[in-house]
């Protein structure tokens, strides 16, 4: 059973990003233990988005490759996830 | 299909950092079953040399393609361990580096308990795994840099970074919020610790920005959007009408002679003075060009007047202009954005704003210029009278839970500065007191300089008044203050106080800040990407800081960050071409439409 690895890079205070945590929870419920979502806080783990070159959040970053800056369509997202598995 | 990965754990001890504060050999053990990895060590310094060799030896021996090292912060090391790797093959992005240390390091302010710690441990350890099993190999690109600079603020550590990078050949745009480059530093008239004229050392460095010809200057400016990656920034600026026409006006200042509409001057006389609708913000702004404050000129708010343009010798006048909006590329960016006084309004025991005669250092600072609101004379606001007997207190707003914990760094100085010159040039026989906390004088020739400031028998009181009252019929103030060092308590009735306030970030940062996708501090400040070892770069490759923008500090400090950030531009930038993940470019365009 393959898996995915989604970095979810948000910051308090940021609007967009309860809108990702939301659709990434009902993705997680969708794909199960196949899903594995991490939340990164680019204020404390700042080292992260430097090396993504993140710019803004939310982004999302599937499997190491940065795929969306701002916020997602649920259905991009779930397909950026299922080319992964 | 993923090929099963093997992976090493080197579990580092940072001598007594990490293993004075978990149980080492507890958490080898449970990283030894976590699933996929194949090999597990530890080692006293793991980025010392021997630590380094014992990784590249077991990337061998273990045929490992994937490494984490379980350590300290990210930003310190990371590089270290992704070079260490690559020298026996593995990729960069294959070397993780998780920072356990917070946990267990005496100081820090994440650390718990040694059962937390490594139970914590284990958790960012077999998140880890499973992030770099699944990590694929990220193509890189190599993208043009363009050769152009974005600098961001017109101050003394703005211009200093601009002049470094146009004298080596790059083009620079300066953008400036304020009608005229110079920053704070051009209304200081003395800097310490030489008092020397402060517009006499700046004046080199305006005239010579205003001239460059690899510099374009753009006042009354502000950026309103930036996209893109280092290299190639695309930063939309919105530049505000002066309503003159630049290439005509000549700064003769006719036209600010007519005006009838007198306005108090909260920006370049800080309150103390006034200034016309239209008007030069002083004599040696650059560029030496009027500009009209339209909230205030009776064209804008009633339709009449037009005097200026009446009398305007050139034509410059323009009552037609509008906001412009101009488009820049840019390979790095510059954030140089200063600072603003802290407001002491809300420490209402000292009566800033309710007391005439309370002010702040930077409002004594104008008053004491003699090309200043009152010609450098220092006349106290109630009644224009010199005072005699002036209290400075320290640390307003500073130092202080309530409003900011930090020390402000250059208060202590610039109390000192000013309590020299009034009584060296201004009020030979004022009194002048300083109340502190502590007297903080730490750069070069400082000390002496504090001891000079004692010499000219200046009072210093280690102790602050907890209230301020005034006296309804003289408008003086009077204060109470605890004296330790003579231990009993004084009372002090003064013609004038000055408030030592904070220094803060400036206004806008916040919202530049979200612009830019560069964190900021505790402060408010933008952040540093590390406090010690990267202090000018920020979460963002390719965007710099320096000078007040960063935090607190003065004058010398300002310019050596402005030219280690100008020169970090310039170390990136002069590759010309770039190497960078394909996903930066193409989200970065996806975000443009493109």
């Amino acid at each position: 059973m393959e898996e995915v690895y989604v970095e979810e890079f948000m910051s308090p205070g940021c609007v967009g990003c309860p809108a990702v945590r939301e659709m990434l929870e009902e993705l997680s419920d969708e794909f199960g233990e196949k899903l594995i979502v991490e939340e990164v806080d680019i204020t404390v783990d700042t080292a992260r988005a430097a090396q993504y070159g993140i710019m803004s959040v939310p982004a999302v970053a599937v499997n190491g490759i940065l795929k969306f800056m701002g916020v997602p369509g649920k259905e991009e997202l779930k397909k950026a996830i299922l080319e992964e598995l | 299909m993923n090929k099963e990965k093997r992976i090493g754990i080197f579990i580092c001890h940072c001598g007594k950092n990490v293993a004075g504060g978990l149980n080492i050999e507890s958490l080898v053990e449970i990283s030894k079953h976590i699933q996929r990895v194949v090999y597990v060590a530890e080692n006293r310094f793991s980025c010392s040399e021997d630590g380094q060799v014992a990784i590249q030896k077991a990337i061998q021996d273990q045929q490992l393609d994937r490494v984490i090292v379980a350590a300290c912060d990210p930003s310190l090391h990371l590089l270290t361990f992704q070079r260490c790797g690559e020298k026996t093959g593995i990729e960069p992005q294959f070397v993780d580096l998780i920072d356990i240390r917070k946990w267990t390091m005496h100081g820090s302010p994440h650390k718990v308990s040694p059962e937390k710690a490594l139970e914590k441990s284990t958790k960012l350890i077999e998140l880890a795994v499973k992030r770099i099993s699944l990590k694929r190999l990220i193509p890189l690109v190599e993208v043009k840099a363009e050769q152009g600079v974005l600098v961001i603020g017109g101050g003394v550590a703005g211009l200093e970074a601009g002049l470094d990078l146009a004298d080596k050949g790059y083009d620079v745009h300066i953008v400036e919020r304020l009608p005229t480059i110079g920053g704070k530093m051009a209304l200081l008239y003395k800097v310490f610790p030489t008092n020397d004229c402060a517009p006499c050392i700046l004046a080199p460095k305006t005239a010579y920005a205003h001239i460059h010809p690899r510099i374009t200057l753009l006042t009354n400016s502000e950026v309103k959007s930036v996209e893109g990656y280092i290299g190639n920034f695309d930063v939309e600026v919105v530049q505000t009408p002066r309503y003159i026409d630049t290439d005509k006006c000549t700064g003769c200042g006719e036209c600010i002679e007519k005006c009838p509409c007198r306005v108090v001057d909260n920006v370049y006389s800080a309150g103390m003075g006034e200034r016309k609708a239209i008007y030069i913000p002083y004599d040696q702004a650059i560029p030496k060009k009027a500009v009209i404050d339209a909230q205030n000129c009776l064209y804008f708010k009633k339709g009449v007047c037009r005097l200026c343009e009446k009398e305007c010798p050139t034509d410059a006048i323009n009552f037609e202009q509008q906001s412009k909006t101009i488009d820049i590329k840019a390979g790095a960016i510059i954030v140089a954005t200063g600072f603003d006084e802290y407001n002491p309004a809300p420490k209402s025991e000292y009566g800033y704003g309710r007391y005439g005669n309370v002010i702040t250092q930077f409002q004594l600072a104008r008053l004491l210029d003699i090309d200043g609101p009152t010609a450098g004379k220092l006349l106290r606001p109630s009644d224009g009278q010199e005072p005699k007997r002036v209290v400075m207190i320290q640390c307003v707003g500073s130092r202080d839970q309530k409003t900011n914990e930090y020390c402000s760094n250059i208060c202590c100085m610039y109390a000192l500065k000013h309590a020299q010159m009034i009584r060296e040039m201004v009020l030979p026989d004022a009194e002048v007191y300083i109340c502190y906390i502590d007297m903080r004088t730490t750069g070069k020739d400082f000390e002496a300089y504090y001891r000079r400031t004692r010499e000219l028998g200046i009072h210093f009181i280690r102790g602050r008044p907890s209230e301020i009252v005034e006296k309804s019929n003289t408008k003086n103030l009077l204060l109470k203050v605890e004296d330790p060092e003579i231990g009993h308590l004084l009372e002090i009735e003064a013609d004038l106080v000055v408030l030592s306030c904070a220094t803060i970030p400036s206004a806008g940062s916040e919202q530049l800040a979200q612009i830019l996708g560069v964190n900021r501090d505790e402060g408010g400040f933008f952040k540093e990407m590390h406090p010690k070892l990267r202090p000018v770069e920020t979460n963002v490759r390719g965007i710099y800081i320096c000078g007040a923008a960063q935090g607190p500090k003065d004058i010398p400090e300002s310019i050596i960050q402005a030219k280690a950030a100008a020169s970090f531009a310039d170390g990136e930038l002069r590759k010309v071409k770039i190497k960078l993940p394909e996903y930066i470019v193409k989200v970065s365009q996806l975000n443009q439409g493109g």
